[in-house]
């Protein structure tokens, strides 16, 4: 474990470091080294600037994912693979479903999705579809895909539809994982949502000795993994002093039905991991609590 | 129908078939026949030459006539005999054998018990039979139950014995009457034989000795109208809140088929389950599989009863009593998957709650890093899959997952193998990428425990998939696994409703000998061996193809509220640790004794790799219903590597505690706990008819007869021409047989009836 975690570590360094020595890059040097597998990890990884299309050189190296089916092909051969980085579509925060078009659900979309799955894969054994998909809260598809990630909550409303289809997801037994909502403001907008699918429920912090953070890596505290524009500022909700909270909703067993990552933003992290102006040791925070959780949910 | 052949023929049938037919006349049979010939030919002649009116065929017919009429004269003036060899009166013994045991209390439809027949036969100075045979023989009464048992005199019968073991009373009246000239056996029994040793084992002594038995069956050979519960099979251990399912078999007679009545299963304090069962045709077994649960742990006796219906003649034969160990041990179960799958979690899930089943997670999370789960200490396959065989065999049961052959050391396969064949373990194969053929699990060790046939893995791209629709076979619908939770007879529907999985392992048959509970029909086309097991060795191996059965779960078209996927694991996983043996494993012969009846104990013994052990100390402590204790030392007995045995008898009524101890070299090798229940027995009235093929079949083996209460007159006169013994050698003329004299004159009445119908004379 130890020694993958080094690897990783090092891969996400080099990944850094590439990108710094690209033409235009202005970022400070940094005590990095090429590690071993570095290389081949800087070669998956694909390279992007901020606000240009991916530039991904198919040219320079092999892609090593397979092929991208269109989306109701995923969901129609749903169990071709044993795991899919399912992205929840919900209402709220603009317009659009599937694809991007303006919803809040669509932020980050979908780069972050496709990043994380690339640098995942090469964390940790799992045999995954290489690519995003997106599902839609309220349609009944999305039980073919045990887990689920809701970014930008924030700024969600749920049609009744999707707040019936949540409750269904979870009570049957899906796993979701909630991320990017920032201040009380978000907080109240998520909160309000949440409690129209489960009345009742609380919200409960998850300690640091839950198994959610030794189910791959050992984490030792929670860092806030900041915007890609706020690297500097760190927090999105500075004047409310807030800080970064995991919390977790159960059900009546018990059971973690829901990790929500509140004020704190790992959906930016895994998307702009191999930027310079990306701190690293957050971006490796963030690929370790994402394989934990998706460890996590596969197992318990 | 003896009688008018004996009015015919002079004697009885029996002599002709033991006699040896020969002519007595001084002359030699060809001279005789020469005369006859003479005779013949001359009368042939007379009517060839008086030809009158007469044509051919009246001559032929009537020359014929006279020809058979000479035949028979020239056959009595031969002095036709029966040389018979004949036992010298009061010179040979023969055994008598009364059954003492209590089915001799039944009473016939007339009210009259079976008993009354030996009063009636073999009381002194009042019957006919025991007159005849005194005088001919010099006889010795047994009595039989288990054995067989000299005595002096009908006072000492008791009929209460518990088992009626023909084969034991036939070896012991043997060898008690070895020294003296013995003509014959007579046994006086219903036939209802309870030992458990096989009949051929007795006869062929006896037939070496050329002993004949003369079998006298009494009692009714149908006991109507009567109900018999005749067979339940229970597995000895089971686990805690284990459905069991147990074939119960009953027998009737005299009632309308279709007649339904109650089955109750109950154990000390209260009724598990009742059922109704519809009764078949006369003498018909039916058999009915009744599902209960048994939620509590500890030895439990369970009664299988059907109440005592009105008219029924015999109630006792409606019950059965059986032994089961329920354990409330949390049995562990190993599941190594080879990479994170969702059949991980939703299995877990399912089965959280059953505080009988461990279900250790050993998942390979990356390259050599495992995540462990349910473990019961830190050290616990804290490096990987185990690589001893006594650290594997410590789990009861093994799940391999999506995990490719090549993960795993030669040594390693083979000790799965071993897993199952030696130690008696259960293993489950679940299909995904990295199992079955897709695997590399074809051409291993492992491949043979595997109850489906591979195939070649697909080499496309992709690989292969296809949904399947899961339903049951006809094996599948009666077997406890995929019973889910409902009604037996709603089960095929169950099934049906439920969504269909998908398989990346196209496994199209089970195994020759493997049997397939759960089939599905892919999507792409043909058949999808799903749910297959079969014995091997010791042990048994599962295999469930598809890849995602948590979609039984999850899937948007199952409710929430429905149990199906919670149900089929529960169920699977108690099926594959059900029945794995103990190290140390105790048993004993009989599950249900009578005070004073002897009890033998046996233990098979092996160490932690479940090597047989020969040298072991083992010992048996005894408690009996009051507390008081006895110690049994148990010795190997050499006919079997691992296996003790020692006896006991049990004095007191009510349940006896059997602990066994296991130890080398002052090292614990394991204990367990077998019970025995100590009451009246009623095996006795358990196919309590009486058994004519088998008394049959003893008599026809040994050169005797049988017989029954209205032909039993004949019994010493067979003895005395059939018998062993010393005998003698006795003619009987047979020239003035009856049927001879009528035969004459019927071929004399028949020419001169002819001569007249022709208008011959």
């Amino acid at each position: 474990m130890r020694r993958l975690f080094a690897g990783s570590f090092l891969g996400l360094g080099a990944i850094a470091l590439v990108a710094f020595a690209r033409p235009g890059g202005d970022a400070p040097e940094g005590p990095y080294v090429m590690g071993i597998g570095a290389e081949l990890m800087t070669q998956q990884a694909p390279q992007q600037v901020p606000g240009q299309e991916p530039l991904i050189d198919r040219g320079m190296f092999d892609d090593p994912r397979g092929p991208q089916l269109d989306y109701e092909e995923v969901q129609r051969t749903a169990g071709r693979f044993p795991f899919y980085w399912t992205r929840a579509i919900y209402s709220g925060g603009g317009f659009g479903r599937r694809g991007g078009g303006g919803g809040s659900w669509a932020v980050d979309f979908p780069k972050s999705d496709q990043q994380f799955l690339i640098v995942i894969k090469r964390l940790m054994r799992l045999n995954a579809y290489d690519w995003e998909n997106p599902v839609y809260l309220g349609d009944p598809v999305l039980r073919k895909f045990p887990l689920i990630y809701m970014l930008e909550v924030g700024r969600m409303y749920l049609s009744d539809e999707e707040v019936e289809g949540l409750r269904g997801y979870m009570d049957a037994g899906g796993f979701v994982i909630v991320d990017d909502f920032w201040g009380s403001d978000e907080w109240d907008v998520f909160e309000f949502n949440m409690r129209r699918v489960y009345p009742d429920k609380q919200f409960v912090d998850i300690p640091l000795d839950h198994p959610l953070y030794s189910a791959y890596y050992t984490i030792d505290h929670v860092e806030m993994t900041p915007a890609i524009g706020n690297t500097e500022r760190r927090s999105e909700c500075e004047w409310e002093n807030c800080f970064t909270q995991v919390k977790g909703l159960y059900d009546e067993e018990g059971r973690l039905m829901m990790v929500v990552n509140f004020n704190t933003d790992l959906g930016d992290a895994w998307e702009w991991a191999e930027q310079p102006s990306y701190p690293l040791e957050t971006s490796t925070y963030a690929f370790e609590i994402g394989t934990n959780m998706i460890v996590y949910a596969m197992s318990h | 129908m003896d009688g008018l052949f004996e009015f015919f023929f002079k004697y009885r049938q029996i002599i002709f078939e033991q006699g040896e037919f020969a002519f007595a006349a001084p002359t030699s049979v060809r001279t005789w026949l020469g005369i006859a010939a003479v005779v013949a030919a001359s009368a042939v002649a007379t009517y060839t030459i008086a030809r009158g009116r007469s044509t051919i065929l009246d001559r032929g017919i009537m020359a014929g006539l006279r020809v058979a009429l000479v035949g028979v004269l020239a056959f009595c003036l031969m002095q036709p005999t029966l040389t018979l060899s004949t036992v010298v009166p009061q010179q040979n013994f023969v055994g008598v054998l009364l059954d003492d045991s209590r089915s001799m209390l039944l009473q016939d439809e007339n009210g009259v018990p079976r008993n009354q027949f030996i009063a009636d036969a073999f009381t002194p100075e009042q019957s006919e039979l025991l007159t005849e045979l005194s005088e001919r023989f010099v006889l010795r009464f047994f009595r039989f139950s288990d054995v067989a048992r000299r005595m002096d005199g009908l006072g000492e019968m008791t009929f209460d014995g518990t088992h009626s073991n023909l084969a034991n009373a036939l070896d012991a009246a043997r060898e008690e009457l070895s020294g003296v000239p013995l003509s014959g056996l007579v046994m006086v029994t219903d036939g209802a034989d309870t030992g458990e040793r096989p009949l051929t084992e007795a006869i062929v002594p006896l037939q070496a000795a050329g002993v004949p038995v003369f079998t006298v069956g009494v009692g009714e050979e149908s006991i109507a109208p009567d109900i018999e519960l005749g067979r339940v099979e229970l597995p000895r251990t089971a686990l805690a809140g284990s459905t069991l399912m147990v074939d119960v078999v009953v027998t009737q007679d005299g009632f309308r088929a279709g007649t339904t009545v109650p089955v109750i299963v109950e154990d000390d304090t209260r009724i598990l389950v009742e059922e109704s069962i519809e009764l078949g045709p006369d003498m018909e077994p039916v058999v009915t599989r009744i599902a209960f649960e048994l939620p509590d742990a500890g030895p439990k006796r369970v009664r299988f009863r059907i109440p005592g219906q009105q008219g029924e003649r015999v109630e006792r034969n409606n019950a059965r009593d059986a032994w089961i160990d329920v354990r409330g041990e949390r049995e562990k179960i190993l599941y190594f998957e080879g990479e994170p799958r969702w059949e991980v979690k939703f299995m877990r899930r399912a089965v959280v709650d059953d505080e009988n089943l461990q279900l250790v997670l050993l998942q390979r999370t990356a390259e050599n890093k495992f995540l462990r789960l349910e473990v019961s200490d830190s050290t616990e396959l804290e490096f990987g899959f185990p690589a001893t065989r006594e650290e594997l065999y410590r789990y009861r049961a093994l799940v391999l997952g999506s995990v490719e052959a090549s993960f795993f050391t030669h040594d390693q396969i083979q000790m799965i193998a071993d897993f199952v064949s030696e130690r008696g373990g259960g293993v489950l194969f679940l299909g995904g990428q990295s199992a079955f053929a897709e695997g590399g699990w074809g051409g291993t060790a492992v491949e043979e425990l595997m109850p489906v046939i591979l195939g070649t893995p697909d080499g496309g791209e992709d690989g292969f998939f296809a949904e399947v629709d899961v339903r049951p076979t006809p094996a599948g619908l009666a077997h406890p696994a995929v019973q889910l939770d409902v009604e037996s007879a709603e089960v095929a529907d169950r099934w049906d409703a439920l969504p269909p999985l998908t398989v990346v392992n196209p496994l199209l048959e089970v195994r020759p000998g493997a049997t397939a509970l759960l089939m599905g029909t892919r999507s792409t086309g043909g058949e999808q061996a799903v749910l297959a097991f079969q014995r091997y060795g010791r042990g048994m191996a599962i295999a469930f193809t598809p890849q995602d059965s948590w979609l039984w779960q999850m899937h948007s078209d199952v409710p929430l509220e429905d149990q199906a996927h919670e149900t089929f694991w529960k169920q699977m996983l108690r099926w594959v640790v059900d029945g794995v043996p103990d190290a140390v494993a105790a048993a004993t012969d009989q599950e249900q004794v009578e005070p004073g009846e002897l009890v033998r104990v046996t233990a098979s013994i092996a160490d932690s790799t479940f090597i047989e052990v020969n040298d072991a100390s083992v010992s048996a402590t005894v408690v009996s219903p009051s507390g008081l204790e006895e110690t049994v030392l148990l010795e190997w007995t050499v006919e079997e590597d691992g296996e003790y045995a020692g006896e006991f008898r049990p004095t007191e009524m009510g349940d006896y505690e059997i602990t066994i101890n296991a130890d080398r070299d002052g090292a614990s090798l394991g204990s367990d706990v077998a019970h025995v229940h100590t009451a009246p027995s009623d095996r006795e009235f358990f196919g309590a008819a009486r058994r004519t093929q088998v008394l049959q079949r003893i008599a026809d083996d040994t050169g005797g007869r049988f017989y029954t209460a209205e032909n039993v007159s004949t019994l010493p006169e067979d003895i005395t021409v059939t018998g062993a013994g010393v005998t003698l050698a006795e003619e009987h003329d047979l020239w003035d047989m009856p049927a001879l004299f009528l035969l004459m004159l019927l071929l004399m009445g028949a020419e001169w009836g002819y001569r007249r119908i022709r208008g011959l004379v």
